[in-house]
């Protein structure tokens, strides 16, 4: 998968928890969640079953940690893809 | 230091499937689970506990600067139920915060101060009064101090909190 279909994937996820569609519409790598997409705290979770859902992955605990921003989201996806 | 939460029950039916699979296991310890469950309405104590994390990790992030989503590292402890909500303790990393939960049947509000003692000075401030500093930390000022107080402030559905704990010497003259 390449990194532009990652992102337009992980859009798609994020969607329905981003109270700010402003912010979602311009999404790149430097979009933080909760400060950017205003997404609620107790969504991040779902953001993170979701990602696992979509991609068949498994996110452990201290990957889970850092998933507040796009470029952070990204990076722990593709690493998990490469790993498969 | 101050940290509160504010939730909305209403609203977080519409927000969060709390029933869904890894739901829980994601935000809540072994111990905390066991505290969930074993209660009348586990509905409720989900949104206790996670208000207790949320409220102590606004004044974690305060201390220290350091952002991530913790909350396995954010842990509850110490929760009594009392006439109007909980009382409890939450730790981590070697730091312990102590909290205060109202809950009336509609909404949960925790506050998480940093000493046990305090909960008594807290005042609820209308949110207009409220600005943020450079690093984004809310502040006000208050009658009979010359600094700006730190402040915390949590918006959910239908309700807003902003809550300040004087702490700061009273300026004489």
């Amino acid at each position: 998968m390449n990194h532009t279909t990652l992102i337009d994937k992980l859009k798609a996820i994020i969607a329905p928890y981003a109270a700010n569609k402003q912010a979602l519409s311009n999404l790149n790598e430097t979009t933080d969640f909760i400060n950017d997409l205003e997404i609620n705290s107790a969504n991040l979770v779902d953001v993170i079953l979701d990602i696992e859902e979509v991609f068949d992955i498994r996110i452990n605990n201290e990957e889970m940690e850092q998933m507040l921003t796009v470029k952070a989201a990204v990076a722990i996806i593709e690493r998990k893809l490469a790993e498969k | 230091m101050i940290g509160n939460d504010v939730i909305d029950i209403a609203q977080s039916r519409t927000d969060s499937n709390w029933q869904r699979k890894g739901f829980i296991e994601r935000l809540f310890t072994d111990t905390e689970q066991a505290t969930i469950n074993s209660h009348d309405n586990p509905e409720i104590m989900i949104w206790v506990l996670w208000s207790m994390k949320e409220a102590a990790y606004k004044i974690y992030n305060r201390e220290t600067d350091l952002r991530a989503f913790i909350p396995l590292r954010l842990i509850c402890s110490n929760i009594t139920e009392n006439k109007s909500g909980f009382t409890g303790r939450v730790e981590c990393a070697g730091k312990t915060y102590f909290t205060e939960t109202y809950f009336n049947g509609k909404m949960i509000h925790t506050v998480a101060l940093t000493t046990k003692n305090g909960f008594d000075n807290i005042k609820e401030l209308p949110g207009h009064k409220v600005f943020k500093n450079s690093k984004g930390h809310p502040f006000a000022y208050i009658p009979g101090y010359t600094l700006p107080q730190p402040v915390s402030r949590s918006h959910h559905g239908k309700y807003q909190k902003s809550v300040i704990h004087p702490q700061y010497k009273k300026y004489t003259v």
